[in-house]
């Protein structure tokens, strides 16, 4: 899967928000629709673009008109925001909570971190790329990006979820072996977090 | 019928319970200087859980769990009649009394508490505890008071007591009625007494390990048990209700009542809760009850 | 039928069969014949089983007996063989203390029962009212503390339970059921047999009981013994008997939660000797997750602890209802508050109890390969489990049969229509609507919920719970309920229940008595001086006083 830099997420931006709807049956479209208004995001902030994510779901911003509210375990969500860079470290813990959740589950990426590497290209503890190792739905790219950058980004979720085309999660199904290889190529075999705090010292390593 | 006189009451109390989620969604985004969802919010929110793809079960035990909640907000719907005279909507509580319907209050719970045990989540279990701790000393003012109306009213009967009020039972005796609605907060689910789904605090408490259409099932329940309690209180209290506008109108007074309490105030914790509640409330409707029942 | 002893004209014995001795005869007989199912399994001696006979004959030899000597005869070989029974395996320590209170009981009781017989020459039941109206004032107040002394060490009241946790504890699996449904409610029929004939100290009985079930209650909530919690819980629920025979009308009350709480300890305790015969411990740190390997034993522990937390589809709901109802009858409501309380607060412990042997996870990995319980252990517990259910769901079934044991009072019988409905003066309700209308929109709920769109997938191990997005692991410490109830401590009123116990008063009661007897002691020293000088001076004052 190629990418062409920021390019590529200011498509899936811009490039949808006036485009016709097709729905492929009524009870599809009934159900597209419901899953559209009611957005349980996971309250899990991966890296720093966390900051930007309470002011957007408090008084401020109020992201619960849209029907966006937060929800404790991963049982319970449906949308989780990778929200900046990501350290090997926490993405063990994101690959496992995104195994977790039940479908129809949906990602969305927030800052440039996630979409080459952003601040930390040349890092060797983050990864740099995320397409490669989980399905992304939407990029909200920005350095970190404003609240009312990540409500127009829900938006467009939204609108993507209502016809039907948000389907990262079948793709990670369909594709779990590339997944699955680029997780293991990073993380070494065992990609599951080990759940003692000197992980680092048995594990054999990062 | 009787069954389609239940099945009407079942779709009321469904109806009703999601418009009063929703409304408290507005009413506390409006406290908090902000516009909330829409006001069939809470009605989308558990019907997208019912259309997701899978949901994880981790045995029967877990699958019947919800279940058996459901089941009990039902029944204690059930025998609690919605008019204090008539036959319609009166549902089955021509064979039941006030206490059955204390006790089938704690039937929904106790199955929650089982299904939350069978999956084994320590975070579950944490909750299923504090919920268990908050129960008896939050049931303890609410006795008093209840003790107290039907030994003034001379019947466990709740039609009975509903219009055997001639001035409201809130009016006539306040103490007990402030002893009560302490332990209605913390029914309701409402702060200071909500310790016990503290969202990220312990997980969510028993809702930590339901996924798909399980948490739509308890959100359902939820609703439905929410507008049994509050038609309770009104029978109790409020002089019960003789057409639907005023049991609408008494529930809804009594419900921004306490979700008022419920968005100014911090959360105790647990042994804090159970303090208060053995100390204060207990206090308020002891002396209530002597002063009620003395003459 | 009446006896003579030795001739003695003076003093009749007579054995009588009324309604009351019938019913707990029926529920000696039920009780020993579902303890001896599970006889195949434990290798016991002989006199093990003589000593059970010899035991359940002194019970039948209490309950048919018309007065008080036949009725304390019975009373002191129960105690006896009780003690013989329970040195099979208790500890000595757990033994003395045992022997000592039956002890005290049984002297007391005898006191009690000679003062009657010094007033009116006789130790019938019918004279004995006749008997107690003839003692002075204080004697009057000496006779019914002696009884109740008696009688609560025997029913296990908080202050005189001292004896009993230990005993049902570390007594053999085969015999606590016993003990505990059966030989604990030769208390309550002594205790119904002097408030119907003598007197009703309402207040000291109706404060005492709610006392008992209020302590016991929290105190079961801290333990992490099966055995030892279950023992508590038998303390509170012989509280509310106790309560409820304070009130006037609370007869009918007492009886069926007799027969309740008999149905429900014979269940709890079995399912517990199985578990502990079956994974050799007791504790529940140590248990866990068996929810799966042992479903049918799950299922009968769950029907015993909805009957024992008194919740409306089974039977314990009916006892509780009618003692309630009498409590609002006579307008006890402070007491009646603080019974729903203790009833409220059985909730954390009887959720303890299945959690920390059948929910959340194994503690070892001896448990995950452990089969299911012989069937020797089950078929008691269905047998009892059926008779939960039926009594459920047709609550008035027993009214009838009560109503024969209170008319034989001269008390008022308890009104009757049809057997599914439990009618009091204050409310009535019909136990087959509620049962029938859960099983139906159970079932409903069930079918409308199976055939939704969303398919239920197994997790895939134990380990797959949302953990904060770690996987535990063979090493985590996942069993976590079991510490339940551990920070009820730190709440002020009930930290002042759970701190002290009556361990502090005994010893100190025990440490003044031997300070006392190391006083006397030096009077019978070794010195044949002293002795010659002290029986010089005591045949002086002897010759003094009869010279007077």
């Amino acid at each position: 899967m190629e990418h062409n830099g920021f390019l590529q997420e200011q498509k899936t931006l811009e490039g949808d928000l006036n485009s016709d709807t097709s729905h492929k049956s009524s009870v599809d479209f009934l159900m597209n629709w419901f899953r559209k208004r009611s957005i349980f995001v996971l309250a899990y902030g991966t890296g720093c673009g966390a900051i930007e994510m309470p002011p957007t779901f408090t008084s401020r911003y109020d992201a619960e008109r849209l029907g966006i509210r937060g929800a404790a375990t991963p049982r319970q969500a449906d949308v989780i925001i990778v929200s900046g860079y990501c350290s090997y470290k926490t993405l063990r813990r994101i690959i496992r909570t995104y195994e977790q959740m039940s479908n129809p589950k949906y990602l969305l990426a927030l800052g440039s971190c996630t979409v080459n590497g952003g601040m930390y290209w040349d890092s060797y503890n983050t990864i740099k790329k995320l397409e490669d190792y989980l399905p992304v739905d939407m990029y909200v790219n920005g350095c970190m990006p404003r609240p009312e950058s990540i409500l127009e980004g829900f938006i467009a979720l939204q609108k993507e979820i209502g016809e039907g085309k948000a389907s990262s999660w079948q793709k990670y199904e369909e594709n779990y072996e590339f997944y699955r290889k680029n997780q293991e190529a990073v993380l070494g075999e065992k990609v599951e977090p080990s759940y003692d705090a000197d992980w680092y010292l048995y594990d054999g390593g990062l | 019928m009787i069954v389609i006189d239940l099945f009407l009451m079942l779709l009321v109390a469904y109806a009703v319970g999601f418009l009063y989620y929703g409304l408290y969604r507005n009413i506390t985004a409006r406290f908090q200087r902000r516009f909330g969802p829409p006001v069939w919010q809470s009605f989308i929110d558990s019907v997208k859980f019912f259309f997701k793809e899978e949901s994880t079960s981790h045995g029967w035990m877990f699958y019947l769990g919800p279940i058996i909640m459901m089941s009990g907000a039902i029944m204690t719907l059930f025998f609690i009649p919605f008019f204090s005279s008539g036959d319609s909507f009166s549902g089955l509580s021509a064979y039941g009394n006030l206490f059955l319907v204390l006790y089938l209050l704690v039937l929904g719970p106790l199955g929650n508490a089982l299904g939350v045990g069978t999956a084994g989540n320590p975070f579950g279990v944490m909750g299923v505890t504090r919920g268990l701790t908050r129960l008896f000393a939050m049931e303890l003012p609410f006795y008093i008071a209840v003790i107290a109306i039907m030994s003034l009213s001379g019947s466990a009967d709740i039609a009975t007591i509903a219009s055997g009020q001639t001035t409201f039972n809130a009016f006539a005796y306040p103490l007990l009625f402030i002893g009560a609605l302490f332990s209605f907060i913390g029914m309701m689910g409402q702060a200071p007494f909500d310790v016990v789904g503290a969202p990220v605090e312990v997980y969510s408490g028993p809702a930590s390990e339901f996924s798909g259409k399980f948490l739509a099932l308890l959100m359902s329940q939820s609703a439905i048990f929410t507008f049994a309690k509050l038609v309770l209180m009104v029978h109790l209290f409020l002089g019960g209700a003789s057409g639907f506008l005023e049991l609408l109108l008494k529930t809804f007074v009594l419900f921004i009542l306490v979700i008022s309490f419920g968005s100014l105030y911090g959360r105790f914790k647990t042994p804090q809760s159970v303090d208060f509640l053995l100390k204060v409330p207990t206090t308020i409707a002891v002396v209530g009850l002597i002063l009620a029942t003395w003459s | 039928m009446d006896l003579t002893l030795f001739g003695l004209t003076d003093i009749v014995l007579s054995l009588k069969a009324t309604s009351l001795a019938n019913f707990f005869a029926m529920l000696i007989s039920f009780s020993f014949v579902m303890v001896l199912f599970l006889a195949p399994k434990y290798v016991l001696t002989k006199s093990f089983y003589a000593l059970l006979t010899l035991l359940t004959a002194s019970l039948f030899l209490i309950v048919y007996s018309n007065d008080y000597l036949l009725f304390f005869i019975g009373w002191e070989v129960m105690s006896i063989t009780t003690y013989f029974l329970l040195s099979f395996t208790l500890s000595k320590e757990a033994l003395h203390k045992y022997i000592i209170f039956a002890m005290a009981s049984a002297l007391s009781l005898f006191i009690a029962i000679l003062m009657l017989y010094s007033t009116n020459h006789s130790f019938l039941y019918a004279d004995a009212h006749e008997s107690f109206m003839l003692l002075t004032d204080v004697n009057s107040i000496l006779f019914v503390v002696l009884m109740l002394f008696a009688i609560f060490i025997k029913l296990g009241t908080i202050g005189f339970h001292y004896w009993l946790v230990d005993a049902y504890e570390e007594s053999q699996n085969l015999f606590t059921p016993f003990l505990s449904a059966v030989v604990s409610k030769m208390g309550v029929y002594a205790l119904i047999i002097f408030v119907v004939n003598i007197t009703q100290p309402a207040y000291v009985l109706a404060v005492m009981g709610v006392l008992t079930s209020i302590i016991a209650t929290f105190k079961a909530i801290q333990e992490d013994n099966a055995k030892r919690l279950l023992a508590y819980s038998s303390i509170a629920q012989l509280g509310y008997i106790v309560t409820v025979l304070g009130v006037a009308d609370g007869l009918g009350g007492a009886l069926y939660h007799s027969l309740i709480h008999t149905a429900v300890k014979l269940l709890l305790f079995i399912n517990v000797a199985g578990i502990i015969y079956v994974t050799g411990r007791s504790k529940f740190s140590e248990l866990g997750g068996l929810i799966y390997r042992m479903p049918q034993s799950f299922v009968l522990l769950l029907i015993g602890i909805i009957a024992l937390a008194g919740m409306p589809p089974l039977g314990g709901f009916a006892s509780k209802f009618m003692i309630y109802t009498s409590l609002l009858d006579a307008k006890y409501l402070l007491i009646l508050s603080a019974v729903m309380f203790s009833s409220a607060s059985a909730f954390i412990y009887v959720y303890k109890l299945i959690y920390g042997i059948y929910l959340g996870h194994p503690s070892n990995k001896k448990l995950e390969s452990v089969k299911e319980v012989p069937l020797s252990f089950l078929l008691p517990q269905y047998i009892v489990a059926i008779v939960l259910v039926v009594i459920g769901t047709f609550p008035a079934l027993v009214v009838p049969y009560f109503n024969k044991i209170l008319e034989e009072l001269n008390l008022t019988a308890i009104p009757f229509t049809d057997t599914a409905t439990l009618m009091t003066p204050y409310a009535q309700y019909n136990g087959f609507v509620v049962i029938g209308a859960f099983g139906a929109t159970f079932v409903l709920v069930l079918l409308l919920f199976v055939s939704l769109r969303s398919k239920a997938k197994e997790a895939k191990d134990r380990f797959d719970i949302a953990y904060c997005g770690e996987e535990p692991n063979e090493g985590t410490h996942l069993h976590y309920g079991f510490g339940m109830g551990k920070e009820l401590k730190r709440v002020g009123f009930i930290s002042v229940i759970l701190k002290n116990s009556s361990s502090y008063f005994y010893d100190f009661l025990a440490k003044q008595i031997s300070a006392l007897s190391q006083m006397t002691r030096k009077i019978y020293s070794g010195k044949l001086s002293l002795n010659f000088n002290i029986a010089i001076v005591f045949l002086i004052i002897l010759l003094w006083w009869s010279l007077k």
